[in-house]
């Protein structure tokens, strides 16, 4: 990955021998991975493989057993747990499989309610709640609450939720893993045009198809990592999923901090 | 870090972001928004406490404003003289002159006598005599009302003219144990074995009840018709009001200098108070159950709130994600618990008042409940809501974000 002179991005995360034990379950082991700016990659392994063990310590949500770990230039190591949360406010967006949507909040203000630790006043909250919204192609869903939302439409809210704050770097454990296919494609679509946008995502998914579509794929099985595209020359060349609609393409560029 | 890693940026001090006091609230409400009735069901376990309290303290402070405003009618500055027992053990009588002496300390504003007769009063003549009830029969001065505050209810009060008619008042349990509704010149009672005409009923005297249960006839036509020895049995006297102690206390001494000791003074608005303050036993009875039922309460929102942050994991961990802090989910927590016993609290305050207004109405009373215990009663709230709050949030805070997101 190089950025418009041609030298590499820098790395947004770093991971260098990292792995993670639970009593005698390895859930992770010497793991090495680097996650430049810009990059749309899939960590894909079967279940029980370590993913979401992985995307809990790039999240800063656990600590690795042993190993370290770079966040946007920071060493977590070195970090205290409320200098973690300050980084996770500012740095990290997280979606989950489960869209952790409170019921009977709306959209507007679960959104809004993302920003809550970042330091914002509310009206900045509510404001780029909004245009989050409008740009995941929810602006005619603003005050729906979680339960008039589809499948669809509630991982997109927690996308919004999770990309209002313009995060360094955004995890998604398993965005597709409760939805239809349909719905699925739709919020791939959504991280694809993120992406372009300059967005950093990491996808985990169970799901090969998925995985093979996006520019970067990392394998795992049984918590280590069997193969990353990066180190093998990757695939190159826009993908099937790189081909977005001209209607969010304009959205997104539009919308683009 | 490898080599081929990038030298470290240099990384930006991470601060978290202080949450404004309002958005501290809006984050404490969002649980108790979503969940109203088990809101309502806990915060009614405090409102019963803090309205028991309330009410408690409501109504006995309703109760001594309206005994201040009825001794404020009354006045405190009545005194009363009897004779006591002498030091022989026989009874005494106080000096015939004793009336005329106490009117002449110089801060006494009047002075009145009665004297009780050895005679009987009857309805009618056909009524044996043993069957007395319990009435006694008095000679009153005529300036008697005036001084002890008594009011005539019907007909009017002795007068000198009397002498040539006997004529005779009545207190109030007296007039209704002689069957008597009604004073007029044809209504008679048999009295001293003659008949008196009852010329004017009295309405009850707070400050000289044993007028109630009185029949009271004229000075002279005591002593004329029934055997009066002419001694004053009490003396009544209204005295100045900033020297009312003085005068209680050479009263003993004027009225009877041969025997001061065996005087009896006496200040009948103490009595009355006293009187009044008797329900204290009760009213700590009630405390201790408004206190319990605080208890229960505190317990009840304690519970609220453990069974609060049990369900809410998954937000725990969300929030976790989202970049709160440890302190700043122990806050949440705290928050909301505060909110929810401030709910009470508040509720239990407007309860407690609404049953004070209530029973206090209901008495005639004025309704009063003093501001220090409606503060008191959110302050106290305040500290319930803080302590049942404490462990839920102390333990919300410490659950690991990856374990809370995994919860289901
Ligand atoms: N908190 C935990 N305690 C014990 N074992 C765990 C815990 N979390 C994950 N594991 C184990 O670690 C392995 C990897 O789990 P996970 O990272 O969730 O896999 P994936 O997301 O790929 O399905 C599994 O064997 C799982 O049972
Ligand atoms: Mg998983």
């Amino acid at each position: 990955m190089t950025d418009a002179n041609g030298a590499p991005a820098t790395p947004v995360l770093e991971l260098h021998g990292v792995s993670k034990t639970y009593a005698d379950v390895h859930a992770l082991a010497g793991a090495d991975l680097t996650v430049r700016r810009g990059e749309l990659l899939a960590v894909v392994g079967p279940s029980g493989s370590g993913k979401s063990t992985l995307l809990n310590i790039m999240g800063t949500l656990a600590r690795p057993t042993t190993g370290a770990v770079r966040v946007d230039g920071h060493d977590i190591d070195e970090l205290t747990d409320r200098e973690l949360s300050a980084l996770r406010a500012t740095a990290i967006g997280f979606v989950f499989q489960q869209f952790h949507l409170a019921p009977g909040v709306r959209a507007l203000d679960a959104v809004a309610d993302g920003l809550l630790y970042s330091g914002r006043p509310l009206r900045r909250r509510r404001r780029l709640a909004e245009q989050t919204l409008r740009r995941v192609g929810l602006g005619h869903r603003l005050g729906h609450e979680p339960h008039q939302l589809s499948g669809g439409e509630k991982q997109r809210v927690a996308i919004a939720r999770a990309v209002a704050g313009a995060p360094a770097l955004l995890l998604a454990d398993e965005p597709t893993g409760a939805l239809d296919s349909r719905s699925g494609a739709a919020v791939m679509e959504l991280l694809h045009g993120l992406h372009r946008a300059g967005t950093t995502v990491v996808v985990i998914t169970h799901d090969r198809e998925i995985a093979a579509a996006l520019p970067r794929e990392v394998r795992l099985r049984d918590g280590r990592i069997e193969t990353d595209t990066a180190d093998g020359g990757g695939r190159t060349g826009p993908t099937r999923a790189d081909r977005p609609g001209a209607r969010d393409r304009r959205a997104l560029r539009e919308a683009r901090p | 870090m490898t080599a081929t890693a990038p030298p470290a940026a240099p990384a930006r001090r991470l601060r978290p972001a202080r949450l404004s006091p309002l958005d501290v609230l809006r984050t404490g409400g969002s649980g108790l928004r979503s969940r109203p009735a088990r809101v309502f069901l806990s915060a009614l376990g405090i409102a019963i406490g803090i309205a028991a309290m309330i009410g408690v303290v409501g109504i006995s402070t309703s109760s001594t404003e309206e005994l201040d405003r009825k001794l404020d009618a009354l006045g405190t500055n009545l005194l009363t003289v009897a004779p006591g027992e002498t030091v022989g053990g026989g009874e005494a009588h106080l000096p015939a002159e004793a009336t005329e002496m106490i009117g002449d300390i110089a801060p006494v504003q009047s002075v009145s006598a009665v004297g009780l007769t050895e005679a009987r009063v009857y309805r009618n003549d056909r009524i044996p005599a043993e069957e007395t009830g319990g009435i006694g029969v008095y000679a009153a001065r005529t300036d008697l009302p005036a001084t002890v505050g008594a009011r005539v209810t019907g007909g009017r009060w002795l007068n000198t003219a009397d002498t040539a008619y006997p004529a005779v008042v009545l207190g109030p349990d007296a007039a209704a144990q002689l069957g008597v509704h009604a004073a007029g010149p044809g209504v008679q009672v048999w009295l001293g074995g003659r008949w008196f005409t009852v010329v004017g009923l009295l309405a009850p005297t707070e400050l000289a009840p044993e007028l109630d249960a009185a029949a009271l006839i004229g000075w002279p036509a005591a002593e004329q018709e029934v055997g009066f020895n002419g001694y004053a049995t009490t003396i009544y006297t209204r005295t100045e009001e900033t020297a009312v102690e003085d005068v209680q206390a050479v009263l003993g001494a004027t009225a009877n200098p041969q025997e001061p000791t065996s005087v009896e003074v006496s200040r009948p608005s103490d009595a009355l108070a006293a009187k009044e303050a008797t329900d204290d036993a009760l009213n700590g009875l009630l405390l201790g159950l408004g206190a319990v039922a605080l208890l229960v309460g505190g317990v009840g929102v304690a519970n609220t709130m453990v069974i609060s942050v049990l369900e809410r994991r998954a937000e725990i961990g969300l929030r976790r994600s989202l970049g709160a802090t440890r302190g700043q989910i122990r806050t949440q927590f705290l928050c909301e618990s505060l909110l929810l016993s401030a709910l009470g609290g508040i509720g239990g305050v407007l309860l407690g008042i609404g049953v004070t207004a209530g029973y206090a109405s209901y008495q005639g009373w004025p309704a009063v409940v003093p501001l220090w215990a409606m503060a008191g009663g959110v302050g106290a709230t305040l500290a319930i809501g803080a302590l049942a709050g404490f462990y839920p949030a102390v333990r919300a805070a410490r659950l690991p974000p990856t374990e809370a997101l995994a919860a289901r």
